[in-house]
């Protein structure tokens, strides 16, 4: 049986993969709550850009790039599925 | 063209000469290494093969290898970035600081038609895509990735981008560089494109180091008639006529004729 929690987060990673062009990389290299920019995955600014639009596409969620609490969201795969799944709630 | 400054053409370009009338310059420098990158065409026997004239296979890996490039560092790379690190990354080996110069005719096709056609379709433009199709992206990933600050120039000069990249390539040389590195590299650009662009036979990507000295003479002047758009496209033609040992030809584009002479 499948976790919905466990889809949602490998969902997100596939996702960080492929609107990144992260070669090399798959699911399961990527922890639910390794850092994802700056020492964690190393991923940078562009990349947040460009991840908020996927996100945006995928899950159909406006995000304001300059909200306070933004930059939390996107920490880690597990910060950011518990904002999909708050504001897919909401 | 920035930076050609009038102090240079003074300084180094100096030796004028009459041309059909026509003042016009020399510029003198060595080729002391080059590498060139297509599909089929990855080592100097390959390209010493074509440039005889034998056929090669396009069909072979469309993309070089930049495995000498971290997996996180070559995500952004597009087939016209990894083209230019290909050809460009071995012969910079050594140099702490080398000034480079890119000279590419079309750019990053692919990338400005994806941007294009994600605007004809009212989607949001993907911010890499939009950061990295500006001519002068790959200058900047090669600054980035390699650390080197030294002066650096993306240039788009028609059909003979090669001699206009070498007239820029030289205006360093005079003002002290040891040595300059000039990458031309063209993408074949989207099918949709096929009606106007039909100067990029395959994709390709020239290297060349460009050092001070004598070995190479090149000269502008005008063309004699409105001539026929070349065979080739003038870096391929350069590489043809050197592999085949030929000293002295004559690349035309529109009304610019380009004399090229080498010391025997």
């Amino acid at each position: 049986m499948s976790d919905p929690q466990q889809d949602l987060n490998r969902d997100l990673k596939q996702l960080i993969i492929d609107a990144l062009g992260l070669e090399d990389i798959g699911v399961d290299d990527i922890d639910d709550q390794q850092p994802l920019f700056g020492d964690g995955l190393g991923l940078d600014s562009v990349d947040a850009l460009e991840l908020g639009l996927a996100i945006q596409k995928r899950y159909g969620i406006k995000i304001d790039a300059d909200a306070k609490d933004t930059r939390n969201h996107f920490s880690s795969v597990a910060a950011l599925a518990a904002f999909v799944t708050a504001r897919n709630a909401a | 063209m920035p930076t050609l400054s009038g102090r240079c053409y003074e300084s180094f370009l100096g030796k004028a000469v009459l041309q059909g009338g026509i003042k016009s310059t020399v510029i003198t420098f060595d080729i002391s290494q080059w590498r060139a990158w297509a599909p089929g065409l990855v080592t100097p026997a390959d390209w010493q093969a074509w440039a005889q004239g034998s056929r090669h296979s396009c069909s072979e890996a469309a993309s070089p290898d930049v495995s000498f490039l971290p997996a996180m560092q070559r995500r952004r790379l597009s087939n016209l970035a990894r083209m230019a690190f290909a050809v460009g990354w071995p012969l910079a080996e050594g140099y702490e600081a080398l000034p480079l110069v890119f000279a590419s005719r079309h750019g990053e096709t692919p990338r400005t038609f994806a941007i294009l056609s994600d605007l004809a379709d009212q989607q949001p433009l993907s911010p890499t895509q939009f950061s990295l199709s500006v001519h002068n992206a790959i200058i900047g990933l090669w600054s980035i990735l390699r650390g080197e600050t030294s002066e650096m120039t993306a240039i788009a000069a028609a059909g003979d981008g090669l001699e206009q990249g070498l007239l820029e390539a030289a205006a360093l040389l005079a003002e002290g560089a040891p040595a300059v590195l000039l990458i031309l590299c063209e993408e074949l650009p989207p099918a949709v494109y096929d009606a106007w662009v039909d100067d990029v036979p395959f994709a390709y990507a020239l290297g060349l180091l460009v050092t001070p000295g004598q070995q190479w003479q090149l000269s502008p002047g005008p063309a004699a008639t409105q001539s026929l758009p070349p065979a080739l496209p003038h870096a391929l033609s350069w590489l043809q006529a050197t592999l085949r040992g030929v000293n002295c030809f004559t690349h035309t584009w529109k009304r610019r004729s380009w004399t090229w002479q080498r010391q025997p």
